[in-house]
C-alpha cells in the first residue's frame, strides 16, 4: 500500500512544486527526493517494516513479487530522472516541468496497482491510472505536429483498447459473479456460461497485449513512441511495458488453466508475430528512434515468453529482463536525446568525438542483443530456460525461432555500432555535464555487473 | 475504502430477471409517450413553411456569419473543470444515503476525499485555470 | 589457480591498454602482458602441473547449478600454450605497425586472448558459452576498425554467422542442462554422464555441431571465412586463423563427441564427406586465388577441414594426430601470416600477379617462407608432417576410399603452396619488387624462433603427444 500512497502523494507534491517555483533545478530535485522516499517506503513496504495496511477486501493482494517489482520500477526511474531528469525540465519550452513529473508519479501510481491487483476492476483502474498520464506526456512537445499526432494517436487507440478491457472484464464477471481473479475457479462456471470466461479473458488479453505492444496489436507502437518526446518514450518503453508483462503475470498465474491447449497455440503465434514484425521492420528503419520502437516490440516478444512458460524461473526472469532492458533502454535514449541528428547517419564518428558517449552506447547496445557479459544475455537467458524448463522438446522449435530472431536483431543494433565506430562523420551533439557522464557509466556498469552476477538482483528477491 | 467497497456490493442481493420487468415497463411507457406526443404535434399542428421560420432563431435579429468558430480555450477549461467537480460531488450522494451505515470510518474516508478534492481546487486556482482575463 | 590467471592476466592488461595513449607504451604493455601469460602456461605445464593448480571452482550461480568452473587437462595445457605463444610472437611480428589508436587495438588483441583461454579450460556449459561470445566481441571490433576497405561488412558477416551458431549451440546447452538429473546442472562432468535417447542425441547434436563447424569452419559453413581473413588487418588475421578457429575444433572434440557419442557415430560418414569435400573444394579454390591472403586462407579450411575429419573418424591415432596438428597448424600458420604481412608493408600490394624475384632482394625472407610453405605442405623433418601422417592414419583405418579422396588434397596444397612461393620470390624483378628489402629484424627473428620449433616438433613430437595422450584416452574411452 506505501508504494500507492507515497507515489500519489509525491505527484500531488509535485504539482504544488510547480506553483511555488519555476526554477528546473529545484523541481527536479525535488522530483529526485521524492522518488526516493518512494522507493525506500516501497521496499520497508516489502519487507514488512512501516507498511501502512488499508482493508481493500481482497481487491489488492500485495505479494512480494508485485512488491519487488514496484522496487525495480521505481529504481529505474530513478535512474531515468538521475540521467533524464535534466532533459524532462526542458520539453515543452520547459513551462510545465513540475507536472510531466506529478505525471510521471502518477504513472507510477498505477504501476504499483497494477502489480498487486486482485480484482479485475482494479486491473481496469491501475491501467488506466498508468496510461492516461502517458497520453498527456506524449504530447508535452505542445507546439510539435508530430507530438501532438502521437498523443492523438495513443488515446484513441488506447481508449479503444480499454473498451476491449472492460467488454473482457464484464464477460469474466459475468462467468464467474465477482471480479477476484484469486476466487475465480474454473470448474465453478456453468456450462451455461462456459464461454464466456475463456471470451472475457481473450479480451483481456488482447487489451493487455495493446499494452505491451505485441503484435497484431502493435500498430500504435512506431507512431507513438517516435513522435513523442524521446525522454518520454525512454520512459514509456521500459517502466510501464514491463509493469505491462507484470499485469499479465499476475492474470495469467491463476487463470491460464482455463483456455488450456488453445492458449499454447495462441501464445506462441502471438510471440512470433511480435518477434517478425519488431525485427524484420527494425531492419529497414533509418531512425535511430523509430529502430528503437521497433526493437521495442520486439523485446516485448521475448518478454512474453515469461507469460507462456509461467514458472518460477519466469518471473525472476521478468524481473531480470526489466531491469536489464530498461537500464539499457534508458541509457541508449539518454544518449539520443544529446543527438542533434537522431538518424542513423547522426551517429558516424561518434566514437572519435565522443569516446564515452559511444562506448557506454556499445555496451546498452550489446546488451540489447544479449551478448554474454551484459545484463541482457541473462534476460534472455532466463526466457529461454524457463521456456524449455516448461516444455522440454515439444518447445524447441519455438525456441530456435526465439533465437533466430535474436540474431537478427543483431543486425540492427549492430548498425548503430558500426555507424559509431567504423564510419567517418561529424555528429553534432547537444552540451551535456559530467553527471551525465557519471550516469552513463553507472547505468553501464549496472548492466555489465548484472551480467556477471545476476543473481544479485533475485536475492533481494528471495530475501 | 471499507464504506466504498460496502456500496458495490449492496443491490447484488435477488438479482433475477424479474426484479428488471418493472424498469422494463417504464422504459417501454416513457418511449412511448414522448414518441406519441411528438408525433402528434406533428400530425394535428398547423405547418407553415416560410423562410423566416426555417431562420435559426436568435431574438428576433438576422442570424449571420458561421457558428463555427474557434472558441477560447478558457470555455472549455470550464467546462471540463465543472463537469470533473460535478462528477466528484456526485459521489457525495451514496455518502449520504448510507451515512449512519457508513460510521465514523465512512467519516474520515469522505474527509480524506473532501480533502484531495480541495487540493485540486487549490491546484487549478493557483494555476490560473479560474482566471478569466489575460 | 592457473586457468584463472591465464584469463585474468591478458583481461586485466587488456582493459589496462585501453587507456595507453601511446604507440609504444601500448606496444610494450601488451608484449609484457603477452609474455607473462606465456609464462604462467608453461608454469602450468612444467612446475604446477597437479590438479589442484589446474583445476578451479568457485561458486556463482548455485541456485541455477552453474559454477565457475575451470580445468585443464592435457589438450588444454597444450591450446592454452599455442594461444599464449600465438599473442607475443604476433607482438613482435606487427611490433613495427602502426595502428591507429594502437592502445584500443592491442587492448582488442588481449582481451580476445583472454576469451580464448577461457572457452579452452572452461568446464562448465555455461561458462563455456560465456568465453566462447567474450572472444568473440573484441574480435569483431578489431576486424572492423582496422584493416582492408570491405571490412565491416565482412566482419559483420563473420560476426553474424558465429552467432546464429552460438545461439543454437545455447538452445543445446539448455536442453542438455534440463536432462541432467536432480537439480540440474552445466558442469560437463554431469553432460558426460547424460543418457539421451538417440534420436535426441540425432536432434540436438546439430546444434552443437553447426555452432563447431561455423567456427573452424566446416564446408558449407565456411563462406565468411576467406573475406574476413582478407579484410582484417594481419595481425588480426593471425589471431583469428592461428588460434580461434582452434575453438571451434577444441570444443568439439570436448563438447560435442563425448556428449553426444550414438550421434557422432551415426553422422560421422556424412561430416567426414563434408569436411573432404570442403578440403578437396577450398584447395582447388585456393590454386586459382591472386591473393596472398585469400590462398592461405583457403588453405586454412583445407586443414582445418582434415582435422575435424580425422576426429569423426574416431581413431586413437587421428585423434593423437589432430592434437599434434591443432598446435602445429597455429605455428605453421603465424608463420605464413607473418610473411605475408611483411611483403604487403613492404611492396603495399597482396597481388601474386603483381611480384616476382624477391629472393634476390630479400633472401632471408625467402629463406623462411620456403620452410613454412614446406611446414604447409607437411613434408617430413616438419611439425605438420607427423600430424597430418597420424590424422591420414585414423582416416585410412575409417574408410580408405575416402582417404585416398583426402590425399589428393596433400598433392593440391603443395601446388598452391609452392606456386605461391614460386609467383612472390621466383622469376624476374617486377616494380613493385624492385626497392624490397629484407624483413625487419623483428619479423626475422620471430620467424626464426618459429622454424626452431617447426624443426623440433617436427624431429621430436613426443613433448606433444605425451601431453596430449590421456585426453585422448580418456574422451575416447566415452
Amino acid at each position: 500500500m506505501n508504494a500507492i500512497i507515497f507515489s500519489v502523494i509525491g505527484g500531488v507534491v509535485m504539482m504544488f512544486t510547480g506553483i511555488i517555483t519555476q526554477q528546473k533545478k529545484a523541481i527536479r530535485n525535488v522530483a529526485i527526493i521524492a522518488l526516493i522516499i518512494l522507493l525506500l517506503a516501497n521496499i520497508f513496504d516489502t519487507y514488512g517494516i512501516l507498511s501502512i495496511h488499508i482493508g481493500t477486501h481482497g481487491m489488492l493482494n500485495f505479494q512480494k513479487f508485485g512488491l519487488y517489482f514496484n522496487t525495480l520500477a521505481y529504481a529505474a526511474t530513478l535512474l531515468f530522472i538521475l540521467i533524464s531528469g535534466a532533459d524532462v525540465t526542458q520539453i515543452g519550452e520547459g513551462k510545465h516541468a513540475a507536472e510531466f513529473f506529478a505525471l510521471i508519479f502518477f504513472s507510477l501510481s498505477g504501476i504499483a496497482i497494477i502489480t498487486s491487483y486482485n480484482s479485475l476492476l482494479l486491473l481496469f483502474l491501475g491501467i488506466e491510472i498508468m496510461s492516461i498520464p502517458l497520453y498527456i506526456l506524449t504530447g508535452g512537445d505542445k507546439r510539435n505536429l508530430k507530438s501532438n499526432e502521437a498523443s492523438l494517436k495513443y488515446f484513441l487507440m488506447g481508449s479503444f483498447s480499454t473498451g476491449i478491457l472492460l467488454m473482457g472484464i464484464a464477460l469474466m464477471y459475468g462467468a464467474h459473479g465477482g471480479f477476484e481473479i484469486s476466487a475465480m475457479k474454473p470448474s465453478a462456471v456453468s456450462n451455461e456460461y462456459g464461454i464466456l470466461d475463456p471470451l472475457g479473458l481473450v479480451l483481456v488479453f488482447i487489451a493487455i497485449a495493446f499494452k505491451v505492444s505485441a503484435a497484431p496489436f502493435h500498430f500504435w507502437t512506431p507512431d507513438v513512441y517516435d513522435g513523442s518526446p524521446s525522454v518520454f518514450t525512454s520512459f514509456m518503453a521500459t517502466i510501464i511495458k514491463a509493469a505491462g508483462f507484470i499485469a499479465f503475470i499476475r492474470l495469467f498465474d491463476n487463470k491460464y488453466v482455463e483456455l488450456g491447449l488453445s492458449w499454447r497455440i495462441i501464445l506462441p503465434l502471438v510471440i512470433i508475430a511480435t518477434l517478425l514484425v519488431g525485427n524484420i521492420t527494425a531492419i529497414f528503419q533509418q531512425s535511430v528512434k523509430r529502430m528503437m520502437a521497433y526493437s521495442s516490440i520486439a523485446q516485448a516478444g521475448f518478454m512474453l515468453f515469461a507469460v507462456f512458460a509461467e514458472n518460477d524461473m519466469a518471473k525472476e526472469g521478468i524481473l531480470i529482463y526489466t531491469v536489464a532492458y530498461s537500464v539499457a533502454t534508458i541509457g541508449i535514449f539518454a544518449v539520443l536525446e544529446k543527438m542533434e541528428d537522431i538518424s542513423l547517419a547522426g551517429y558516424n564518428g561518434l566514437a572519435k568525438k565522443h569516446p564515452l558517449l559511444a562506448a557506454t552506447n556499445t555496451i546498452f547496445l550489446l546488451s540489447l542483443t544479449g551478448i554474454p557479459l551484459t545484463a541482457g544475455f541473462f534476460a534472455k537467458y532466463y526466457m529461454l530456460l524457463s521456456v524449455i524448463k516448461y516444455g522440454g522438446s515439444t518447445v524447441t522449435w519455438l525456441v530456435i525461432v526465439a533465437v533466430i530472431f535474436a540474431a537478427i536483431s543483431a543486425y540492427y543494433y549492430f548498425r548503430v555500432i558500426q555507424a559509431m565506430y567504423f564510419k567517418t562523420g561529424n555528429p553534432e551533439v547537444r552540451s551535456y555535464n559530467k553527471g551525465f557522464c557519471f550516469m552513463l557509466v553507472i547505468l553501464a556498469a549496472i548492466t555489465i555487473l548484472i551480467g556477471i552476477f545476476p543473481t544479485i538482483i533475485l536475492n533481494w528477491f528471495y530475501f | 475504502m471499507t464504506g466504498l467497497y460496502t456500496l458495490l456490493q449492496i443491490n447484488q442481493l435477488n438479482n433475477t430477471a424479474e426484479n428488471y420487468f418493472p424498469i422494463g415497463v417504464q422504459i417501454i411507457f416513457a418511449i412511448g409517450f414522448v414518441a406519441t406526443m411528438i408525433g402528434l404535434s406533428a400530425l394535428v399542428g398547423p405547418k407553415r413553411k416560410t423562410s423566416d421560420k426555417l431562420e435559426n432563431f436568435s431574438s428576433g435579429i438576422a442570424s449571420h456569419g458561421n457558428a463555427r468558430q474557434p472558441m477560447a480555450v478558457k470555455y472549455f477549461l470550464i467546462a471540463i473543470l465543472f463537469v470533473l467537480f460535478d462528477v466528484e460531488v456526485i459521489f457525495f450522494y451514496p455518502y449520504a444515503v448510507n451515512f449512519k451505515f457508513l460510521g465514523w470510518a465512512g467519516f474520515w474516508e469522505i474527509v480524506l476525499f473532501v480533502v484531495l478534492f480541495l487540493i485540486g481546487f487549490i491546484y487549478i486556482i493557483k494555476k490560473g485555470a479560474l482566471q478569466w482575463e489575460d | 589457480m592457473i586457468p584463472f590467471l591465464l584469463i585474468l592476466v591478458p583481461l586485466i592488461g587488456g582493459l589496462i591498454s585501453f587507456l595507453l595513449k601511446e604507440d609504444r607504451a601500448a606496444k610494450s604493455w601488451s608484449l609484457l602482458i603477452a609474455l607473462i601469460t606465456l609464462a604462467i602456461s608453461l608454469s602450468g605445464i612444467y612446475f604446477f602441473n597437479n590438479a589442484d593448480a589446474l583445476t578451479l571452482d568457485w561458486p556463482w550461480m548455485p541456485a541455477l547449478g552453474t559454477s565457475f568452473n575451470l580445468h585443464m587437462d592435457g589438450m588444454s595445457s597444450m591450446l592454452t600454450l599455442l594461444t599464449a605463444i600465438g599473442l607475443p610472437v604476433i607482438f613482435v611480428a606487427i611490433y613495427k605497425n602502426n595502428y591507429a589508436k594502437p592502445g584500443n587495438f592491442y587492448a582488442g588483441m588481449l582481451l580476445t586472448q583472454a576469451g580464448m583461454m577461457g572457452v579452452f579450460v572452461a568446464a562448465d556449459a555455461l561458462v563455456f558459452y560465456f568465453f566462447w561470445e567474450l572472444a568473440l566481441i573484441p574480435a569483431y571490433f578489431l576486424a572492423s576498425n582496422w584493416g582492408g576497405e570491405k571490412r565491416v561488412a565482412a566482419t559483420f558477416k563473420f560476426f553474424v554467422y558465429t552467432f546464429v551458431g552460438s545461439l543454437l549451440m545455447l538452445i543445446g546447452i539448455f536442453y542438455l542442462y534440463f536432462q541432467t538429473p536432480g537439480n540440474h546442472s552445466f558442469s560437463i562432468d554431469a553432460f558426460y554422464h547424460l543418457h539421451l535417447k538417440t534420436s535426441q542425441q540425432y536432434f540436438f547434436f546439430w546444434l552443437f555441431f553447426i555452432a563447431f563447424a561455423i567456427k573452424m569452419p566446416i564446408f558449407p559453413f565456411h563462406t565468411w571465412q576467406p573475406d574476413a581473413y582478407e579484410q582484417a588487418s594481419t595481425g588480426v588475421t593471425m589471431l583469428l586463423s592461428a588460434l580461434m578457429v582452434k575453438m571451434g575444433v577444441y570444443a568439439t572434440i570436448r563438447w560435442l563427441v563425448p556428449v553426444f557419442p550414438q550421434a557422432t557415430n551415426y553422422f560421422s560418414m556424412l561430416i567426414i564427406i563434408l569436411s573432404v569435400i570442403g578440403m578437396l573444394y577450398t584447395s582447388l579454390i585456393a590454386i586459382r586465388q591472386d591473393d596472398v591472403k585469400r590462398v592461405i586462407a583457403y588453405s586454412s579450411i583445407a586443414h582445418i577441414g582434415l582435422m575435424c575429419a580425422a576426429i569423426f573418424a574416431q581413431k586413437q591415432a587421428g585423434w593423437n594426430g589432430v592434437m599434434v596438428q591443432m598446435f602445429n597448424h597455429g605455428i605453421v600458420v603465424l608463420g605464413l601470416w607473418i610473411v605475408a604481412d611483411a611483403i604487403e608493408q613492404q611492396i603495399g600490394t597482396r597481388k601474386l600477379s603483381e611480384m616476382g624475384g624477391m629472393a634476390q632482394k630479400a633472401p632471408e625472407l625467402a629463406l623462411l617462407f620456403v620452410i613454412m610453405a614446406l611446414a604447409n605442405v607437411a613434408l617430413p623433418l616438419t611439425n605438420s608432417f607427423i600430424g597430418e601422417f597420424l590424422m591420414f592414419n585414423g582416416l585410412f583405418q575409417y574408410n580408405i576410399v575416402i582417404a585416398i579422396f583426402a590425399l589428393i588434397t596433400i598433392i593440391l596444397t603443395a601446388v598452391y603452396t609452392l606456386n605461391t612461393v614460386q609467383k612472390i620470390f621466383y622469376g624476374e624483378l617486377v616494380s613493385t619488387t624492385n626497392n624490397a628489402i629484407d624483413a625487419g629484424l623483428n619479423v626475422r627473428l620471430i620467424l626464426w624462433v618459429l622454424v626452431i620449433v617447426i624443426f623440433f616438433f617436427g624431429i621430436y613430437p613426443e613433448p606433444m603427444i605425451h601431453l596430449t595422450n590421456d585426453t585422448v584416452n580418456a574422451l575416447l574411452a566415452k
